[in-house]
């Protein structure tokens, strides 16, 4: 089942969110929430794969038409992925229902789409 | 009391299924539940989940938020008001419409009570108490999405 929406959500390291957004916002995002938070992580596995986990976190909630989801995901991983100093992870969730969104966003996504099949 | 009252007896009573009793014969599956994100600013976070609490909601968590400021310019200024709340509610898939409906009557005419919301399905959920708590299921009271103006799915 597919869906016009999904939500990205996106957890970094605390004061990482920025690059977060900008990441997003490159390939089309128009904003985000951000939440913070506090990792945890078995520190048998921190040790065996020998990374350190910073408990602070920030987890950022992205709201992308679907087209969209996979190019800012990349860029997510690309940005502020596990192997940066921000060791983030991101992820997507199917969103069935959706109010709020402004109309001239939803134009300049229509705009975005085209663009994107044409390039 | 012989044998054969006990059987009619039995077969009189109501069957159960998965907590939830067949009294017309018919099989009622359970209701579907979904997720519902709602981000507004957060002096109105009480009043949206107030608003939401009125549909059959009985789980609702409020998580303090940051918006992403529209550009570094206004972020440096201190001219964004970027405090919001995130409220995560467990809704019923049946009354998804009307809370949706409801929500976006909401975000247009409420002084600074414009937000955004969306739902995520829910697969699963383990224990049947679990499950009547987050769906707002109770023995014998009429269907809130039948009976109340506001959950009339249009």
């Amino acid at each position: 089942m597919t869906f016009s929406h999904e939500c990205i959500v996106c957890i970094v390291n605390t004061g990482f969110s920025d690059a977060v957004m900008d990441a997003a916002r490159e390939f089309g995002a128009r904003g985000g929430t951000v939440i913070h938070g506090r990792g945890t992580a078995s520190q048998e596995a921190e040790r065996f794969f020998g990374i350190s986990i910073q408990p602070d976190k920030e987890l950022v909630l992205i709201l992308v038409p679907r087209e969209l989801t996979d190019p800012i995901l990349y860029a997510l991983y690309r940005a502020v992925g596990l192997k940066t100093p921000g060791q983030g992870i991101a992820f997507s969730l199917p969103v069935d229902q959706v109010v709020g969104l402004s109309p001239l966003s939803l134009g300049e996504n229509e705009e975005k789409k085209t663009d994107g099949a044409n390039p | 009391m012989n044998e054969q009252d006990t059987k009619k007896r039995r077969a009189d009573r109501p069957e159960k299924k998965g907590g939830r009793t067949k009294r017309d014969g018919t099989l009622k599956a359970p209701k579907k539940l979904k997720l519902l994100f709602t981000v507004v600013d957060r002096k109105k976070a009480e009043l949206y989940a107030d608003l939401i609490a009125q549909y059959s909601v009985n789980l609702q968590i409020i998580l303090p938020g940051e918006g992403t400021a529209k550009t570094e310019t206004l972020r440096l200024l201190g001219l964004d008001d970027t405090a919001r709340a995130v409220i995560v509610s467990v809704i019923r898939d049946d009354l998804a419409q009307a809370i949706f409906e409801m929500l976006e009557e909401k975000f247009e005419t409420v002084r600074g009570g414009k937000g955004i919301a969306w739902s995520t399905p829910l697969t699963s959920a383990v224990g049947v108490a679990i499950y009547q708590f987050l769906s707002d299921y109770r023995e014998g009271r009429e269907d809130p999405a039948k009976t109340t103006e506001r959950g009339k799915s249009k």
